[in-house]
């Protein structure tokens, strides 16, 4: 891995990326506040508000201002996407899944509410996503909205998130998974929230189709490179630097792009899906591209 | 009105609603890759003895205000996904830990917890994509269609049905009126509602048919208790006590048969005079009126 290109020298995205963190976790603060019965609420929060990059949001906020929106447009799509992060996190977690004890460096949902009330802070995060995009965006026609209501949908439900998460726990365990199917859990366990977030932005930002297809294939590019380069971290860095223990897709058998087609093939494959998802970009104004140009830079070029 | 008993017959009127909902749920959830999931989704929604209480109640009151009842299926279909989302989660082991349901064993009993987990996840989503996409858009205008959104998503949320289950784990003091409420009689009421939106109905309609479907819906279940106790002999003891222990949650089980029918009558009248103030919709009140003294008196079986 090399260090960032010279075409982000002239935008601040650690800046930019600081700011939106700070407007997209105040407007999540204020859309679930804490209510009756106040354990949900104070399950739903502790998952909710437990700092994360927001990159979902981000990608979502970034979208709508590239294609003319303003924020105010996005944001509550942009917290319905990370509400609806949040929730697949929060069941993922749990002890007939993944049985997680850890999230963030903090114990997951369960370890701290219990099962029970984990799987309904869940349940009810995914439900105020879709109630909070429908009552709380603004400046939005109503059939933009009902538009963006539906791409979520999709994204989270047994053609999406949920394929993927299906397609994983089959697998486990069996040893010639190939790269079709490595690619479909991908896909469908990470790239297609990605692609909602954005998606949703350029919808609500008013878009036309073509720009909402463009942008489409940029959020599927970088999300599938955002895997890529997760295993390929896995096996490159030691436990210190990433943060979390390293190796542990080899240990767990997991099949992963480096298992499949060497260290240096997935380099290549790495390379290619930044291009890709930057030349999607090629056709809008420069500078409302930056973003997300640095958002695919920082994906590719992470260290952990 | 009188005439309702002689003229309406509510069970050829359910029976032909019921038979055409279950032919949309059937086409609404086709078997997709990966096949496991839909299979999960599809055994709990289109389980063999669902009534299709919430959908029939739907397009009755779309019906009442002259709306076309083919506005009204997809958000009908749209009810029995989310509720079926509902149901799966309240019976998995850590929660109410039912290993049956409507005579058959439960999601998690057949597919394992982790699916059944999985395929609620898909059909929340599924169901408000379903209103989405297979509304006829020239039939209801959007605004009415995000609120029929917002309305479903609160019900099953935080301050909903996802609220009622907790309160009937945790339990405490008045537990069993909010639990009847929030469980039962929010889907009551979200299904008049959302009719009401899919018909054109006004402000002050609305929120009579909040509650009357909120009537309704606790009406059932208090008579759903009141029939199981009476079913019950005394050979059952012993199973009833372990049951106890689970659920201390009906009318019945802390005041007493009696007190429930009185419950019972009570909401029979409060239901039927929140359909006083329709009788200038004519005929069309029937249905509703009529549901009412079904959901009191059980005249006839519906289902298979």
């Amino acid at each position: 891995t090399q260090s960032p290109k010279q075409e982000e020298t002239q935008f601040d995205f650690k800046a930019y990326m600081v700011n939106k963190a700070i407007s997209v976790n105040k407007a999540l603060d204020d859309a679930v506040s804490l209510r009756d019965p106040l354990t949900i609420h104070e399950a739903m929060r502790y998952s909710l508000l437990a700092g994360g990059k927001r990159v979902r949001p981000m990608l979502c906020i970034a979208a709508c201002e590239l294609v003319g929106g303003v924020q105010s447009q996005a944001m509550p799509a942009a917290c319905a996407v990370e509400m609806i992060h949040t929730m697949s996190l929060i069941h993922d977690d749990l002890p007939c899944m993944d049985n997680d004890d850890l999230r963030r460096g903090k114990p997951t949902n369960h370890k701290v509410f219990g099962e029970d009330v984990a799987v309904l802070a869940g349940d009810s995060l995914l439900a105020f996503a879709f109630e909070y995009i429908a009552t709380a965006t603004t400046g939005v026609p109503s059939s933009r909205i009902l538009n963006a209501i539906s791409e979520l949908a999709k994204s989270i439900g047994a053609e999406g998130l949920v394929a993927g998460q299906v397609v994983d726990i089959t697998s486990a365990g069996v040893s010639d998974i190939g790269l079709d199917q490595l690619e479909f859990i991908h896909v469908h366990k990470t790239a297609q929230l990605l692609e909602a977030s954005v998606v949703l932005g350029a919808i609500l930002g008013g878009g036309d189709n073509e720009q909402v297809e463009k942008l489409r294939k940029f959020a599927r590019c970088i999300g599938l490179l955002f895997q890529v380069v997760d295993d390929i971290l896995d096996v490159t860095k030691s436990s210190a630097e990433l943060g979390k223990t390293a190796g542990k897709d080899l240990v767990a058998e997991k099949a992963t792009y480096p298992k499949l087609m060497g260290i240096e093939k997935s380099r290549e494959f790495a390379e290619k899906l930044n291009k890709e998802a930057k030349d999607q970009l090629s056709g809008f104004d420069s500078d409302k591209a930056a973003p997300l140009f640095a958002l695919a830079n920082y994906i590719a070029y992470r260290q952990n | 009105l009188p005439l309702v008993s002689t003229q309406f017959d509510l069970r050829t009127y359910w029976t032909t609603l019921r038979a055409e909902i279950n032919q949309k749920l059937d086409e609404a959830i086709p078997v997709k890759y990966p096949q496991q999931i839909y299979e999960a989704m599809r055994y709990s929604v289109l389980a063999k003895g669902a009534k299709r209480a919430p959908p029939v109640m739907c397009v009755a009151a779309c019906e009442l205000f002259g709306g076309n009842r083919l506005a009204a299926f997809p958000t009908a279909c749209a009810l029995e996904m989310v509720h079926a989302a509902s149901l799966i989660h309240d019976d998995l082991p850590y929660m109410d830990d039912d290993p049956s349901r409507r005579g058959q064993p439960s999601n998690h009993t057949v597919f394992g917890v982790d699916m059944a987990i999985l395929a609620g996840d898909a059909l929340f989503p599924l169901g408000f994509r379903h209103i989405v996409s297979a509304t006829p858009p020239n039939l209801v205008p959007e605004p009415q269609l995000l609120r029929v959104i917002t309305e479903i998503a609160r019900a099953v949320g935080s301050t909903g049905m996802a609220a009622g289950q907790f309160l009937d784990l945790e339990g405490g003091p008045n537990a069993v009126e909010f639990v009847q409420q929030k469980k039962y009689g929010e889907m009551g009421e979200c299904s008049a509602v959302c009719g009401g939106f899919l018909g054109g109905a006004g402000d002050d309609d609305i929120q009579r048919l909040r509650r009357y479907g909120r009537a309704v819906g606790v009406l059932y279940q208090v008579v759903d208790d009141i029939l199981e106790e009476k079913m019950k002999g005394e050979e059952r003891k012993e199973e009833e006590e372990e049951e106890e222990k689970k659920k201390g949650k009906s009318y019945v089980r802390k005041y007493g048969v009696e007190k429930a029918m009185e419950v019972a009558e009570d909401l029979r009248a409060k239901a039927k005079g929140e359909l006083d103030g329709f009788e200038k919709y004519g005929e069309g009140v029937f249905p509703l009126y009529s549901f009412v003294d079904y959901a009191a008196d059980r005249g006839f079986s519906v289902g298979d």
